[in-house]
């Protein structure tokens, strides 16, 4: 048990779990908080988890925990955690089950004004196009195009006709993560991720009609394409079935290479093996494979949304388009390059509930985006704000490049489901202005605003630090949630 | 165990889901571990069993025994759209299983379950048989 007298604080936001705290330790542990988000995390117990983490072998610096951070299963949600190859290992439960959850954000030059009374139109028309909920009801696949998806990604998707190159550009890696291998994906994973592309899922995944209520920095807001009073959508998802069942696959796999290569853990969920090993070869193909999909599902799901927009908004508005801010993964493992005690070295980066946030400096980012930054989208809960902001060059080194995801969860399922009614939160949320669509009642109620932390308090801390700069702040027209 | 009748209990987390499973035997534990997930993900009256799967397993030990069963019961609940309410244990070691799922396809969705992770999953030997806190990824 992790108490507050063992956490030495080093700045206003920024707090350390020393080496010495546990002998199994190889660096220490640093949490990026204020003393309230310590303390929620110290009462759910995410801290030992983070703690777990910098016992990984081939772990360099110290592994993180951002300000969203709550108790997972293996990593803490948040977290993050660098390793340097060949040893350096990679972990799916540094990943998690839902590869690539990540969230996309479209906006338009659509007023407020001009579609007030159509938003429970356009919520309808979404639900109808997009399929949500348990299992099937994507679009038609072969398998040879399964493979195709497993390894082009986005790319695929817009060479059937869903999406465009431009949306593309203003996706994380274009939408294609190197490495794929359609091969390293098992059949079941195949199978279960034959009925699903292009939908939504359920649990904390959702669709959501925002107001860009307010902008910060006109200028980056000018390059991202956000106009302060016009309608964005966010669309929250990763790689379904398929994505869950090659962590599954890999979870199960790599408990006999721990035992191959002599690796200790505090938790049978962090299972790993070394990057260049061929186990680690073959996770980290399968597991780009699944990134690779989820980058398509939201492709095909954003391809839906417009057309959702068409259907409601015929004959009532003319000439408006969505165009693609970006797409950031919230839960991914990447190769990346960065500088330890004075040398250039290739990392794997594991960010599991964390987003990248590479700063202005970064090549890796679209043309129209260099000099900028990356956008960082940071969803809140249902009735809540969400914001985007734009990457610091300050993250490359503090953070790997990593930034917060969301608001994070403070309140359990189970109370959330003793407290709070879906049907009781669909009127409130109404009585708001912000029309709510669910699959499921008791799904709804644990998804509900006051189950999350306060999203103002983790943007405070992620800009107080430098990490990113605030963009613009949205808030929630119409949620669908799977 | 805090009741002989116990099969299973929600507790709480913050971001998942997690059930304490109780069984007399392993087969019991077992049988209660696939009624508690169930009963995460579904509500359902008395409808009648239209549907059954053969299950066979083998796995490295307890632990993965236990996750390889309910990871098969939910591949069959998503390809498949059923729920298993009732389960006859044809056979089962530390390491093998064969069992028979029955469900039915009428059910009301509740909490929708990813995955079941190894998050400190440890079966505990206790006087009044076995006991286990498993963690569900939603």
């Amino acid at each position: 048990m992790i108490d507050k007298k063992d956490i030495k604080k080093i700045d206003k936001h920024l707090y350390e779990i020393p080496r010495n705290h546990r002998n199994d330790m190889r660096v220490p542990a640093r949490i990026y908080a204020d003393e309230q988000l310590l303390e929620a995390a110290l009462r759910d117990r995410s801290l030992e988890q983070l703690v777990n983490t910098t016992t990984l072998p081939g772990v360099v610096r110290y592994t993180l925990a951002m300000p969203d951070i709550h108790r997972g299963y293996g990593f803490p949600i948040g977290g993050v955690a660098a390793t340097e190859p060949p040893e350096g290992i990679i972990s799916p439960g540094g990943i998690g089950y839902d590869i690539n959850c990540g969230v996309r954000v479209l906006a338009s030059t659509i007023e407020r004004e001009a579609v007030e009374t159509y938003v429970d139109d356009l919520i309808q028309a979404m639900y109808r196009l997009v399929p949500s909920g348990l299992g099937k009801g994507g679009i038609k696949m072969s398998k040879r195009d399964m493979d195709r998806v497993l390894e082009r990604g986005a790319a695929w998707a817009v060479a059937k006709g869903y999406g465009t190159t431009e949306d593309l550009a203003h996706t994380e890696e274009e939408g294609c993560l190197a490495g794929a291998d359609a091969s390293t994906v098992s059949q079941r994973a195949k199978k279960r991720g034959l009925q699903q592309l292009g939908s939504l899922g359920s649990g904390n995944h959702f669709l959501e009609i925002d107001e860009i209520e307010e902008v910060y920095d006109k200028g980056v807001a000018q390059v991202f394409g956000l106009h302060e009073g016009c309608i964005a959508v966010q669309i929250h998802c990763g790689s379904r079935g398929l994505g869950h069942q090659v962590c599954t696959d890999y979870v199960r796999l790599l408990q006999k290479a721990v035992r191959k290569y002599g690796i200790e853990l505090p938790d049978r969920e962090l299972v790993c093996a070394p990057f260049g090993s061929p186990e680690g070869q073959d996770y980290f193909a399968a597991m780009a494979a699944s990134a690779n999909y989820a980058w398509a599902n939201r492709h095909v799901i954003a391809h839906w949304v417009r057309r959702a927009f068409e259907e409601a908004l015929a004959g009532k508005l003319s000439s408006w388009e969505l165009t693609q801010v970006y797409d950031v993964a919230h839960n991914i493992g990447k190769v990346e390059q960065y500088t330890i005690d004075g040398r250039q070295t290739k990392l794997v980066i594991h960010r599991k509930g964390a987003t990248r946030a590479f700063g202005p400096s970064s090549r890796e980012l679209p043309h129209d985006y260099q000099g900028v930054g990356q956008p960082v989208l940071v969803p809140g809960s249902m009735g809540t704000a969400s914001y985007i902001l734009v990457a610091a060059d300050k993250a490359h080194d503090l953070t790997f490049g990593s930034t917060c995801h969301g608001a994070g969860r403070v309140m359990s399922r189970t109370q959330a489901k003793k407290t709070i009614w879906g049907e009781d939160l669909i009127r409130d949320l109404r009585e708001k202005g912000i029309v709510v669509q669910a699959g499921s009642m008791s799904g709804l109620a644990e998804e509900a605003p006051a189950a999350y932390k306060d999203v103002e308090r983790v943007v405070d801390v992620v800009t107080g630090v430098g990490l990113a700069h605030k963009v613009a702040r949205l808030v929630p027209l119409g949620v669908i949630k799977g | 165990m805090t009741s002989a009748l116990l099969r299973f209990e929600e507790v709480e987390h913050v971001a998942d889901a997690a059930l304490r499973v109780y069984g007399r035997d392993w087969g019991e534990l077992l049988v209660n571990a696939a009624l508690g997930m169930f009963s995460l993900i579904a509500h359902w009256d008395d409808a009648p069993l239209s549907t059954r799967h053969h299950i066979s397993l083998t796995s490295v030990d307890s632990e993965t025994l236990l996750v390889d069963w309910l990871g098969e019961l939910l591949y069959f609940h998503e390809m498949e759209g059923e729920v298993y309410v009732e389960f006859e244990i044809l056979g089962a070691s530390q390491t093998s299983l064969q069992a028979i799922a029955k469900g039915t396809d009428q059910w009301r969705p509740g909490t929708a379950i990813k995955a079941v992770t190894f998050n400190d999953l440890q079966i505990a030997t206790t006087n009044a048989g076995f006991a286990v806190t498993i963690v569900f990824d939603i």
